[in-house]
Order: structure tokens, then C-alpha cells, then sequence
């Protein structure tokens, strides 16, 4: 982290406190996300032998996932806590956003898990699919640059990509600024619409999911 | 105690057999492509009838033993009744706590402990928190691991790993009771007490049900039978009447041959 913050500080010729706090309150939510992805397909298939030989609640393996990256989370965000006192980050009334951040980040979090670990099931080739694209998302969303950098223009496209305003909702406030209104708006329409289409699915092929298996 | 029963309807379940169609890819391009479909290869998935309308009715002080070859459906049943495949068609009533035992240490995690997995095996074989408190000593005593029990599994040996999987699995207070094939349970010492532990919690449960190939442990351990040949039930009745059924179709007809299997298009 601080190896990483050095060099692109210096490449984005960015004050290097500034820069670090920045790139590790992206990085923290960010890690938060790609192992909420990564974890979410393998939620069902690593736990073959229990589903094959019991009947066993599909909602407590989705929250097992869940719970875990929720205390690695905590741990990681340690790491920011000690670089926020150093670099003298602001602490105000925009900081206590942070919890509804969480709060939205984990309710979508457990549909996520639950849809990902559905698909993944039935078909095996998803998730390595999806690694792949996240490392590309790790490049294409705002985590070692800012949004302002790209330029009005190119901004706009920034305000597509959901994990932008997951990142954001968290990310911001641990820097003592507020998300932007877009983020949270993003966010409620992608839980609606999220949690609709989770148990639209569910209710369809719960009980084939130990067939897939 | 409340009344145990299971009632089976119609009980039919499909396997659909997956190849290379457990990829998303393939199933895009089946999609995409309309030449495939003119094929006429549209519905190119296998699927094999485990199950074929099976009705059964069980009640508290039945000791049922499936009897069949390899792949007739004894173990696709017992599934079934544990509530793991829900069933393609027909209808499963289960009153009761179904405990299946398929399998001796299901959510044995080797980094924990013994004593840290008596709990968690225990919780997810239904025990509640109390009990496995209450059973833990009769567990540690039978699995004579005395101070082993607070090292990680992990540096158990194997016997060690499957007496504490069994002490676990056999402490259980079960009602509706699933074996695939009974429990086995490490040396030959062992064997004797093992014995005598899983007849004491046959005893307690209410209903059991027995999937073997052990004429010796069906007539010891049921009073009655089905015989199960191509997910039917041929037969149904007392064990020496479905033992002898069982032998004399053994002698008379040979084991299927492989192509005879239920295949099914579509």
C-alpha cells in the first residue's frame, strides 16, 4: 500500500498525503467488493458435502460469506485508520456516513452473494469469467485515480459503473466528504432491483440447486 | 412425543445429466445459434429417472431397509427423505426431525479443535447448544481422546478423526433416522462399542430407515422392507419375504447392462 502510494503519487504528481489516504480508503471498500464477488460464487459449490448430505439453509451459507467479509473488512480497515492519523485526515459530521454506506454495501451484499452463488452452480465457467472482469474493473473504477482527473466528459461514464457508488458511499466519508446524491440513488435502485431478481430466481431454482451440484 | 410420520406420493426425481452444459458459454451459443436448433438438437440433455413414483408410508416404530442392486435408487430415496433433492414430481410430508447420517463428520473443520467441533458438528446435526453441553463428556468418554480433545484435529490420525466423527454422529437424539449402508467406525476394538452405540441410538429414534447390501445388518436392525429395482419399488413386506425376493432376483436375471439404463431424451 504505501509502495503503491508513493509511486503513483508521483505519477499522478499528486500530493502524497493527499494521495495516500485517498487510494486506501478506495482500496479497503474495494478489497471489501472483489472478495464479496470472488467468495459469492464459490458461496454454494464449496459446501458441497453439507447441502448433499442434509437439508441445510441456503440463507446461512449466503450470510456465512457475508459475516467473514464483513470482520476481514474491520481488520482491513485498520490499516486506514493508522494512515488517516498520520496523513491528519478530517473527522466530521460527513464521517458518520460511513455507517449507512456499510449498512447499503451489506444488504446488497447478501443478494449479491446469494445470485452469484445460484449462477455459479449451474454454471461452472461464471466465476472464473468474473475474475477476470474484475480485475479489469479494478482499473476502470475510480480506485487509484480520481473522477475529477478524467475530465467532465468521461466523468459521466464513471457514473455508470455500480461499484463506483458501493466504493464511494463507503469511501468519501472516511475521508471527511459526503458520496454524492447519484451514489446513494444508485445504490437503493441496485437493491430494489438486486433483492427483485434474487428472489424472483430463488423461488424458481432453490430446490434444483442441489441437483447442479 | 409427537406423532413421527413420512408419507411419500408419487415421489419421481430426474436427474439432468450435465456435460459440457454446465457452462454458461455453451448455453449462450445453443441460444445464439439457430442453426443448432435446426438441427433438431435443441433438447440435448440427458436426464436419468432415479425415482420413478415411489409412495410410501412410514410411522414411529418402523425399521425399513432398502434393498436393491447398485443404482436401483436406494441412496436417490434416502435423499429425497432427507429433504436434500426435492423431488421432480410427487409429494414428500415429513412430521418429524429427520436426521440423515450419510456421511460421519460433515462440517469437521481440522484447524478447530475437538472440543470447538463437537459443537459445531453437533449444531449441525440439530443438537441445540444445551445438549451438546449435556453430551459433550459422553462424547469425549466414547471417543477415548481424553486431552486430545483441546488440540486442533488437523494433528489427529485418521482413527482418531473418524472416533470423534462417530461419538459425534451417535449422540444425536434422532426421530427419523437415514443410514446409507451403516456406520463404519475404525479398528477392530472399536468395532465391538461402536456396535453397541449404534444399536442404542436405533433404539432411541423412532423411525429408520436402512440403505444396505448386509443381509446380516438388515435382519439384525429392521422389521421391514422394499425392494427396489430401476427406481420402483418391486416390492414391499416383511425383511425374510424381501430378502428372499431380493436373492431370487439376483439369480435370476443378470445385472443390466450398461445401455438398459433409464436414459431419456429431453
Amino acid at each position: 500500500m504505501l509502495a503503491l502510494g508513493l509511486l503513483w503519487s508521483r505519477l499522478w504528481k499528486q500530493d502524497f498525503r493527499d494521495y495516500l489516504p485517498f487510494l486506501c480508503a478506495g482500496m479497503v471498500p474495494w478489497v471489501l467488493v472483489s472478495t464479496v464477488v470472488t467468495e459469492g460464487c464459490f458461496a454454494f459449490t464449496s459446501y458441497e458435502s453439507i447441502i448433499k448430505s442434509m437439508r441445510f439453509s441456503f440463507t446461512v451459507l449466503t450470510c456465512a460469506v457475508v459475516w467473514r467479509n464483513l470482520i476481514v473488512f474491520f481488520h482491513n480497515l485498520l490499516v486506514f485508520v493508522v494512515i488517516a492519523v498520520i496523513c491528519r485526515v478530517p473527522v466530521n459530521q460527513n464521517t458518520l456516513l460511513v455507517v449507512p454506506g456499510l449498512l447499503l454495501f451489506f444488504v446488497n451484499a447478501v443478494w449479491v452473494t446469494a445470485l452469484l452463488g445460484l449462477i455459479c452452480t449451474r454454471f461452472r465457467d461464471v466465476a472464473p469469467l468474473l475474475a477476470s472482469m474484475l480485475q479489469i474493473a479494478l482499473f476502470v473504477t475510480p480506485i487509484f485515480w480520481a473522477p475529477a482527473q478524467l475530465g467532465l466528459e468521461l466523468a459521466t461514464f464513471v457514473k455508470l459503473n455500480l461499484i463506483y457508488h458501493f466504493v464511494d458511499a463507503i469511501r468519501s466519508p472516511l475521508l471527511g466528504r459526503a458520496p454524492g446524491m447519484i451514489s446513494y440513488e444508485a445504490i437503493l435502485l441496485a437493491t430494489v432491483a438486486g433483492w427483485a431478481i434474487t428472489l424472483a430466481l430463488f423461488s424458481r431454482f432453490e430446490r434444483r440447486i442441489a441437483y447442479w451440484l | 412425543m409427537r406423532t413421527v410420520s413420512v408419507e411419500l406420493t408419487g415421489v419421481t426425481v430426474d436427474f439432468a445429466i450435465y456435460g459440457s452444459q454446465r457452462s454458461f458459454r455453451s448455453e449462450f451459443k445453443q441460444a445464439a445459434g439457430g442453426i443448432i436448433r435446426r438441427d433438431g438438437r435443441r433438447h440435448r440433455t440427458v436426464s436419468v429417472r432415479a425415482l420413478d413414483g415411489i409412495d410410501l408410508r412410514l410411522e414411529h416404530g418402523d425399521r425399513l431397509a432398502l434393498v436393491g442392486r447398485n443404482g436401483s435408487g436406494k441412496s436417490t430415496l434416502l435423499k429425497v427423505l432427507a429433504g436434500v433433492y426435492a423431488p421432480t414430481a410427487g409429494r414428500v410430508a415429513v412430521t418429524g426431525r429427520v436426521s440423515p447420517l450419510f456421511n460421519i463428520f460433515p462440517g469437521m473443520d481440522p484447524d478447530d479443535t475437538g472440543y470447538e467441533n463437537i459443537v459445531t458438528c453437533g449444531m449441525l446435526l440439530g443438537m441445540s447448544r444445551a445438549e451438546i453441553m449435556r453430551k459433550t463428556p459422553d462424547i469425549a468418554v466414547f471417543s477415548e481422546l481424553g486431552e486430545f480433545l483441546s488440540v486442533p484435529v488437523r494433528t489427529y490420525s485418521a482413527g482418531m478423526t473418524v472416533r470423534l466423527g462417530f461419538a459425534i454422529a451417535t449422540a444425536i437424539d434422532p426421530e427419523i433416522l437415514l443410514l446409507d449402508e451403516g456406520l463404519g467406525a475404525g479398528d477392530a476394538r472399536f468395532a465391538d462399542q461402536a456396535k453397541a452405540r449404534v444399536d442404542g441410538l436405533i433404539a432411541r429414534a423412532s423411525v429408520l430407515v436402512l440403505a444396505s447390501h448386509s443381509e446380516e445388518l438388515i435382519r439384525s436392525l429392521c422389521n421391514k422392507a422394499i425392494l427396489m429395482q430401476s427406481g420402483k419399488i418391486l416390492r414391499f413386506g416383511p425383511v425374510d419375504e424381501i430378502m428372499a425376493a431380493y436373492h431370487q432376483l439376483s439369480e435370476t436375471e443378470p445385472a443390466p447392462e450398461p445401455a438398459a439404463l433409464a436414459l431419456a431424451a429431453g
